[in-house]
């Protein structure tokens, strides 16, 4: 039971997952919420933690410092490596379904209702191009 | 104080003997409280008994079945409720510290189902603290500590559902309501050796219950067989205009007939390849042999393979979103630090910085899913896994550990979608903790799921096993 590829994010219930995961798009960057004197190498998570590339690290960086910027007086010291890691473990689940072709037509689920009894052919291509631009 | 057979008994014999006055409610119930009592503790499985509103519910079921108004196979029948669901005037505390005193003044629509059909709340069932939503790390993430498994008191019941597990392993009640958003009714019936349900999304009311995650939480039953299950299903599924997420009236509710049920419909079983990486090894032995059970037992059952695909990232991502927004208010005050879990007082943190887009990218793909899903429910009726690819773990075990970590993408799957599930046990390990056998359906499909569970419970006994608790 040791897949831990990178791209399946492991475990087989959603409780030990969902404290390890976030996301960033609130962030512009790393920069722009690291307090001063903070030197952006110490961030880099030690040893267990996933390989990301230069950009991913700096995405999960960012998103540490967003939460030491608002909260940080609330941590000791124990707990801010153990986000920085969960940051940094997110990294892999976010770029693989930023990763999943999806077209411009393909909508969300905005609000689930299962497919009971669903028609079984799909609706008419909306992402096919338009006729009229 | 009634004998252990009798107490093990599922629902749909109970119902028999109380209908024909052979066995009475009131005695029913006080014998349930006093196992309860003795061994409720010790297992950690309670987060409330409730004997005095039980008693009066149970006198109030036998004045009525003697006066000959017996309302159907519920009545009589004692039962405990996972602790996120609200019962007016009495603690409903999400399992958790910072609402260890929270009071509502309402009943959970589930709770009234029952109320209704006569069945009697014997207790409030203990859960991991927020049914998991910031996340854990140990067993012991709740207001009521670790609970303990009934077949091994060293090893956990899984999560969140913990407490709906244990009561009905153990014999304290009739059957149990748990809720899962991804794995809390599977994971803990697998390891406790019961039979749990999760119900197709959108079929069983949610007023009244914990939100965790609006668009994955569902309500189940947990009880000693997939014909309790259905039964129990039966009670408390419909549409409820105080919940949006129900779906309409035709196609909310839930008829159980158990003379038909097994007639006049064939299912195809997709006997999933892909769904597990790997089996420990005694449970790999324990699929196949439950392989062969299903070929023979089923007019059609072939090999079949999920989707392959970010589901569980999606799954993660929309999960994750959904509880930073649940339990904001929470996060933000700081009182999350009163958890119990060192992961849980952080993870909130984490899932509040999920953005707009990768959420809106989730929701995206879970709809490709569903229309994936759709297609391969053209050649199956049902699909077929372990539970889980391992038994219970130790009480002690760090969660977030190497030997835990595997893919789950049928969890992902079938949460993501709504899609119902069933777990019955399918035989025990060397060390006779329960290994379970798992049916997912289509979505709305669920008596195709409860179906197949009663024919493989037909061919075998490892529903009416039971520890020798003591």
């Amino acid at each position: 039971m040791k897949e831990k590829d990178g791209k399946t994010l492991s475990r087989r219930e959603f409780a030990q997952r969902a404290a390890l995961l976030s996301a960033t798009a609130t962030l512009t960057s790393a920069q722009a919420v690291l307090p001063a004197g903070v030197n952006e190498a110490s961030l880099q998570v030690a040893g267990s933690g996933p390989k990301l590339t230069e950009a991913g690290q700096a995405e999960a960086d960012a998103r540490y410092q967003q939460i030491i910027a608002l909260y940080g007086n609330r941590f000791d010291d124990a707990q801010k490596s153990e986000l920085k890691r969960m940051c940094a473990e997110l990294q892999p689940s976010l770029e693989s379904i930023r990763h999943y072709t999806l077209r411009n037509g393909d909508a969300p689920a905005l609000y689930l209702k299962p497919l009971v009894e669903r028609e079984k052919k799909a609706p008419p291509n909306m992402n096919s191009a338009p006729k009229h631009s | 104080m009634l004998k252990e057979a009798t107490l093990f008994a599922p629902v749909s014999e109970l119902a028999k003997q109380i209908e024909a006055k052979t066995l009475s409610p009131v005695e029913l119930t006080e014998s349930y409280l006093a196992r309860s009592e003795k061994f409720g503790s010790k297992l950690n499985a309670y987060a409330r008994l409730l004997p005095d509103q039980a008693l009066e519910q149970a006198h109030a079921a036998e004045k009525e079945i003697r006066r000959g108004h017996y309302r159907g196979p519920l009545h009589g029948i004692p039962y405990a409720a996972k602790d996120l669901l609200s019962v007016k005037g009495t603690p409903t505390t999400w399992g958790a510290k910072p609402f260890a005193d929270q009071v509502f003044d309402y009943n959970a629509t589930v709770i009234d189902h029952l109320r209704n059909t006569g069945a009697i709340l014997l207790g409030k069932a203990a859960m991991i603290e927020l049914a998991g939503g910031m996340g854990y790390k140990f067993a012991s993430a709740s207001l009521q500590g670790e609970t303990k498994n009934p077949w091994n008191m060293s090893c956990w019941t899984c999560g969140s559902s913990s407490g709906s597990g244990a009561i009905v392993a153990a014999g304290l009640a009739g059957f149990a309501i748990g809720t899962e958003t991804w794995g809390s009714i599977v994971c803990p019936s697998a390891y406790c050796g019961v039979s749990g349900f999760r119900p197709t999304y959108g079929r069983v009311s949610r007023y009244g219950a914990m939100a965790l995650a609006y668009s994955m939480d569902k309500i189940g039953p947990m009880a000693r067989s997939a014909e309790d299950c259905a039964r129990i299903f039966a009670a408390i599924a419909g549409h409820d205009f105080l919940d949006r997420s129900t779906l309409p009236i035709d196609k909310a509710a839930f008829t159980y007939s158990p003379a038909s049920d097994l007639k006049g419909r064939t299912l195809r079983v997709g006997w999933l390849t892909n769904a597990w990486k790997q089996y420990d090894p005694g449970i790999a032995r324990i699929m196949e042999l439950t392989h062969k059970i299903l070929q023979k037992r089923f007019a059609s059952t072939r090999d079949a393979k999920l989707p392959e695909g970010p589901w569980e990232d999606t799954a993660n991502v929309i999960l994750s979103s959904e509880a930073g927004s649940a339990f904001g208010e929470l996060i933000r005050s700081g009182k999350v630090s009163e958890l119990a879990d060192p992961l849980g007082r952080i993870g909130g943190y984490v899932q509040q910085t999920i953005s707009g887009s990768d959420f809106n990218t989730a929701l995206r793909i879970r709809e490709i899913l569903q229309g994936k899903m759709t297609e391969l429910f053209d050649s199956y009726d049902v699909l077929a896994t372990a539970s889980q690819p391992i038994a219970a773990t130790p009480l002690a075990m760090d969660l977030t550990a190497p030997e835990l970590t595997f893919a789950d993408p049928l969890g992902a799957i079938g949460n993501l979608c709504g899609l119902p599930a069933l777990s019955v046990p399918c035989g025990f390990t060397e060390k006779k903790l329960p290994i379970g056998l798992q049916f997912v359906g289509r979505a709305g499909d669920d008596a195709a799921v409860l179906q197949a569970g009663r024919v493989f419970q037909q061919a075998t006994d490892w529903h009416r096993h039971h520890p020798p608790i003591s």
